[in-house]
């Protein structure tokens, strides 16, 4: 279905190029009247629901510490590398039916296996295209066969959050697909002003947690007392004038849209567990991170939100929804476990929330009837060395294992390629000495991740090209089968 | 950019550096003698400044425009008020507990048990320096020197999220209020240094056996040369990203900077570990353990190496001699400074014009002559072009980061604050808790990228519609609900409140209240269309709609109308 929003590169330019009184915004050149109203023109989809839900996980998660191989050989391979870092074979929550177990941590996430509803994705990064080690080893310095800046925090989470081998892309893969698909709402985020959620002329929708007041004070729909009606009528007037400068137009068109959104949004953003417009399907699938009536972890309080805002669909409108949430502190270069205790320290506290948030959401989708209807997906800005360094830590690493949660999901086994645990060895990017650290090359590229979640979401092939520009460098392979 | 230099911003800018000359001569920053500017130009007659062109200076150059402030930049001109403010003496953070915090050595004791419920708050956050921060935003006459601090603390980042103790950050933001006009080298090895850093990106204690890569990594990319080569203009060289360093040089770093542990001085229950090292401790500079450091040939970035058997000192210094010799750095730090004063997409021509104050380290008569001097640096930026005169190019301007919108509506309104309700309220739902950026990485990118536009915008980086409406409720509680008064909880508490009373005044013509708050917020009318507006939502106001306050309720209305407006959220 074709969109009236721009989708080629061609149309892009024109819009960003058109001599609207030297406006550089569009919707400043529009003048009055907010950009939802402007979206909200589009045709919507049948009326299947679907949603998609990223959690980013800031700092780049150890995924060779989240799902372990648990066959003997292989199980040694990783312990006599891993060492003080190695998590115990006996603690690994088992996978029925893979030779994989989750660290102990993610306990909350077995109903989910049990379901058939979770599904790791193996060996996952950003890539150019497919590469193999002798190319990586013989390319030239700032080779276009390589995405730029690997290793680095914030390039590479730019290069997941906008599916692209450029560091410098503005938009994100959410945000492009919200506006290729033509969501009725851009992509709502509850963890902030991310990139993936960019679109070329929206900004993500940016909401708080459950119990904030989202909206202007004394400006609300219901506020009619006369010198309140008369604030509001100049504070309208403020944001209907063109601006001398493009910040600030594309400043006003952010507030016109936030309190659009204030009016449609507030009740249900204000709800928290055990409120009178609280869903009790919800609270019950969340009561094991409640207490004394409040979510007790960030990652719960962020999921908590996205289930309301999924199971309000009539308020927040639209058939097709992508959401963002995130959890931060991943960077665990050092103090990743307790020396001599590996089930501890900061990436067992990291994998327990993110776990316990993923299995409460998981189980208020299913309450809900909803399971079939959202899939939610983890991203993150790198795996982290095989080799320990010497701070009970890891260091910054490629190919990472992620991890897919829905009813939709093919779950009940992997995907992707567990990389060969040999440093050094084919699927590492080292080969001298002193660079042995077992740095995955992905086998399988971010677009192949994402083409997957967003084929299911109702991309077409053609809209997939237009998201994802880099995808048919990777030729047939754009749907790696787990939904 | 100003597509084409009037002849009176050329007079003008001309006569900043005629009148910098003579300032700076008496205050003994900078040579003696007359302007030196290598691009010599003939001295004219000063003009006066605008009042449009003071508040400009203001919101760049200090937490905004009082009253006053513009009369005095005014009278004394941007380039004299600018030296005489790089001479005043440093407003040093002083609040907080001592390094006790980390010398407590009682087995099963809990070094809380006797400090009340203050303890942590007051011996390991940061929330004692935030009221410091504050005090000194809004009242303090060091203005400008806190300004750049506050940016340089955005740049070389530590937060109190995963390193704690009050006492370290005092002395680490004390660093940086210290080199604000000193030079960057000093700055990055203060930092490099620094147990709190060492602590943060883990270079306290790094063992040459394993190096841990963090800090080396974040040096190069954040604190001094960035991913990509530039060219002096700060543009990509070659238009697209050739990158800066791999990850061979990152471990070539890491391996030179091994080798520290934290001061002597602190102390465990269970002694120092590892064997060799010293405890956590945040009360000095590193000290260099031989034993850990890496003596091995480094090859560094700038064609400088560091010689086989080096000790951790000179290799500290030889990797800051290839930091300050790298191209890149320049415009790097000279591009980011004009972020965080004046503008987020700055022309090309003017980050190259402040990439060359920072390499020659002068600007007219001010600087040392040696790369890296941050008052010349400051100064390029302040009285370039670009960041005087009355206009504004479409792409110019910045959105005013919360920190930036808390201070200027106080000081703007003759308020006053602790800060104790800028941080945990107003600075979280805001998400710029001043002292608790998420990571190493700041609040918010340099490049975030504006939907769109074709522009970078910083603070867009946490701007949202929960955010915008929230800047308008920071302004319900200040002028609505009467700010907070002072808590009994905070040393010297004074509350956060604005005093109204040297408008209200001019509250009984609704036009003349509108214009004056808008001349003192903006620096001239607002546009004829919403002023109407705003002028009408005052004039509701009167002695029969409440015969009492109607003064004060007009003030209250004006301001958060004018403070509320587009023109004042995105500085320009």
């Amino acid at each position: 279905m074709d969109a009236p929003l721009p989708a080629s590169p061609a149309r892009r330019r024109w819009l960003l190029n058109t001599g609207l009184g030297g406006a550089a915004t569009l919707a400043g050149a529009l003048g009055a009247g907010s950009l939802a109203n402007l979206l909200n023109a589009r045709p919507a989809f049948a009326a299947d629901y679907k949603a998609l839900v990223c959690v980013f996980l800031y700092g780049g998660n150890d995924g060779m510490n989240m799902i372990v191989p648990s066959d003997t050989s292989r199980y040694d391979a990783y312990a006599g590398v891993r060492r003080g870092l190695a998590i115990p074979q006996a603690s690994l929550v088992p996978l029925a039916g893979i030779p994989y177990g989750l660290h102990p941590a993610l306990g909350g996430l077995a109903g989910a296996w049990a379901d058939g509803a979770l599904a790791p994705v193996f060996n996952v990064g950003p890539l150019a295209q497919p590469l193999t080690k002798a190319q990586y080893r013989t390319a030239a310095p700032n080779s276009a066969l390589l995405p730029g800046n690997l290793f680095s925090h914030s390039d590479q989470q730019i290069l997941w959050e906008t599916g692209s081998p450029d560091p410098l892309t503005r938009t994100g893969w959410g945000g492009r697909a919200a506006e290729t698909l033509a969501t009725l709402n851009p992509v709502i985020s509850v963890a902030g002003t991310a990139r993936y959620g960019s679109g070329l002329l929206q900004a993500p929708l940016v909401l708080p947690g459950p119990g904030a007041t989202f909206g202007a004070y004394g400006l609300q729909p219901g506020d009619t007392w006369a010198p309140q009606l008369a604030r509001k009528a100049a504070i309208d007037a403020l944001y209907a004038q063109a601006q001398d400068a493009d910040l600030a137009d594309a400043y006003t068109g952010a507030q016109r849209n936030a309190f659009a959104m204030s009016a449609r949004l507030a009740a249900l953003v204000k709800t928290q567990p055990g409120d009178s417009g609280a869903l009790p399907a919800i609270d019950a699938a969340f009561a094991p991170i409640t207490a004394a009536g409040k979510i007790t972890t960030g990652l719960g309080r962020q999921l908590y939100q996205l289930a309301k805002l999924i199971a309000g669909n009539a308020t927040v409108q639209g058939s097709r929804q992508i959401f963002f949430a995130s959890m931060g502190g991943f960077d665990t270069h050092g103090n990743q476990i307790v020396t001599g205790s590996p089930l501890e320290g900061d990436h067992a506290r990291l994998l327990k929330e993110l776990g316990d948030a993923l299995g409460a959401f998981h189980a208020a989708m299913k309450a809900l009837g909803l399971g079939g209807a959202v899939t939610a997906f983890t991203q993150s800005d790198f795996g982290r060395t095989f080799a320990p360094n010497n701070s009970a830590g890891t260091d910054h690493a490629w190919g990472n294992q992620h991890l897919v949660l829905g009813g939709a999901v093919k779950g009940g086994t992997s995907y992707g390629r567990y990389p060969e645990l040999v440093l050094g060895g084919g699927d590492d990017v080292g080969q001298d000495s002193w660079e042995l650290q077992g740095r995955w090359i992905p086998s399988t590229s971010v677009d192949q991740y994402a083409a997957t979640l967003l084929g299911w979401f109702g991309a077409s092939d053609s809209q997939l090209d237009t998201v994802l520009p880099n995808l048919r460098n990777f030729g047939a392979a754009r749907r790696l089968g787990f939904l | 950019m100003n597509p084409a230099e009037t002849t009176a911003n050329a007079a003008r800018r001309v006569a900043v550096l005629a009148v910098t000359a003579a300032t700076l001569a008496a205050c003994g920053g900078g040579s003696s003698g007359g302007a030196s500017d290598a691009t010599t130009m003939p001295l004219a007659t000063a003009t006066p400044v605008s009042v449009r062109d003071a508040v400009r200076l203001a919101d760049q150059a200090s937490f905004g425009p009082t009253e006053a402030l513009i009369a005095a930049i005014r009278a004394q001109g941007p380039a004299a008020w600018i030296g005489a403010q790089m001479g005043l003496s440093v407003s040093r953070y002083s609040s907080g507990r001592g390094g006790e915090v980390h010398q407590y050595a009682v087995k099963d004791g809990d070094f809380c048990a006797d400090k009340g419920s203050n303890c942590w708050r007051d011996w390991s956050s940061t929330e004692p320096l935030v009221w410091d921060f504050y005090r000194n935003a809004v009242s303090q006459p060091d203005q400008l020197r806190q300004r750049v601090a506050f940016a340089l603390q955005q740049i070389v980042v530590v937060n109190n999220l995963e390193v704690s103790g009050t006492y370290g950050f005092r002395l680490y933001y004390n660093n940086l209020l210290d080199n604000a006009f000193g030079n960057y080298r000093q700055v990055l090895k203060k930092v490099a240094l620094s147990p709190v850093m060492g602590d943060f990106l883990n270079n306290a204690n790094n063992d040459k056996a394993a190096p841990n890569e963090n800090f080396a990594r974040e040096l190069l990319q954040l604190f001094s040369i960035g991913t990509c080569e530039l060219d002096s203009d700060g543009r990509l060289k070659g238009g697209a990203c050739s990158a800066t360093y791999g990850n061979d040089t990152v471990r070539a770093y890491a391996y030179a900077l091994t080798g520290w542990t934290y001061p002597a001085g602190g102390a465990t229950a269970w002694g120092c570990w590892p064997a060799g090292m010293n405890c956590r401790y945040y009360g000095g500079d590193m000290v260099p353990v031989a034993a850990y450091h890496d003596s091995a040939e480094r090859k560094l970035l700038a064609g400088v190496t560091v010689a086989a058997g080096s000790a951790a000192p000179a290799a500290l210094e030889a990797v800051l001699d290839s930091l300050m010799a790298h191209p890149n750095i320049a415009p790097f730090i000279g591009k980011q400074l004009i972020q965080h004063l004046v503008s987020s997409n700055p022309s090309p021509a003017y980050v190259a014009r402040v990439a060359a104050a920072f390499g020659s380290g002068r600007f007219g008569s001010i600087g040392s002559g040696q790369k890296g001097d941050l008052a010349a640096t400051v100064a390029a930026v302040l009285l370039d072009a670009e960041a005087r005169g009355d206009t504004v190019a479409r792409s110019g301007g910045k959105l005013r980061e919360p920190a930036q919108m808390f201070a200027g509506v106080l000081r703007a309104l003759n308020g006053r604050t602790d800060g104790d309700a800028l941080s945990w309220w107003w600075g979280d739902s805001l998400r710029e808790h001043v002292f608790r950026p998420p990571s190493v990485f700041n609040f918010y990118p340099p490049d975030y990228p504006v939907p769109g536009t074709s522009l970078v915008g910083p603070a867009f980086g946490i701007h949202g519609a929960n955010a915008a409406l929230e800047r308008l409720n920071y302004l319900t509680y200040l002028l609505d609900r009467g700010g907070s008064s002072a808590s009994a909880d905070v040393p010297g508490a004074v509350g956060t409140v604005v005093d109204l009373s040297a408008f209200t005044a001019d509250a009984a013509d609704a036009a003349a209240l509108v214009d004056r708050l808008s001349v003192l917020a903006l620096g001239q009318a607002l546009p004829a269309a919403p002023r109407d507006q705003v002028i009408q939502a005052v004039a509701w106001w009167t002695d029969k709609t409440d015969p009492t306050y109607w003064q004060t309720q007009r003030v209250k209305a004006a301001a958060y109308l004018v403070f509320g407006a587009p023109n004042y959220q995105v500085q320009r």
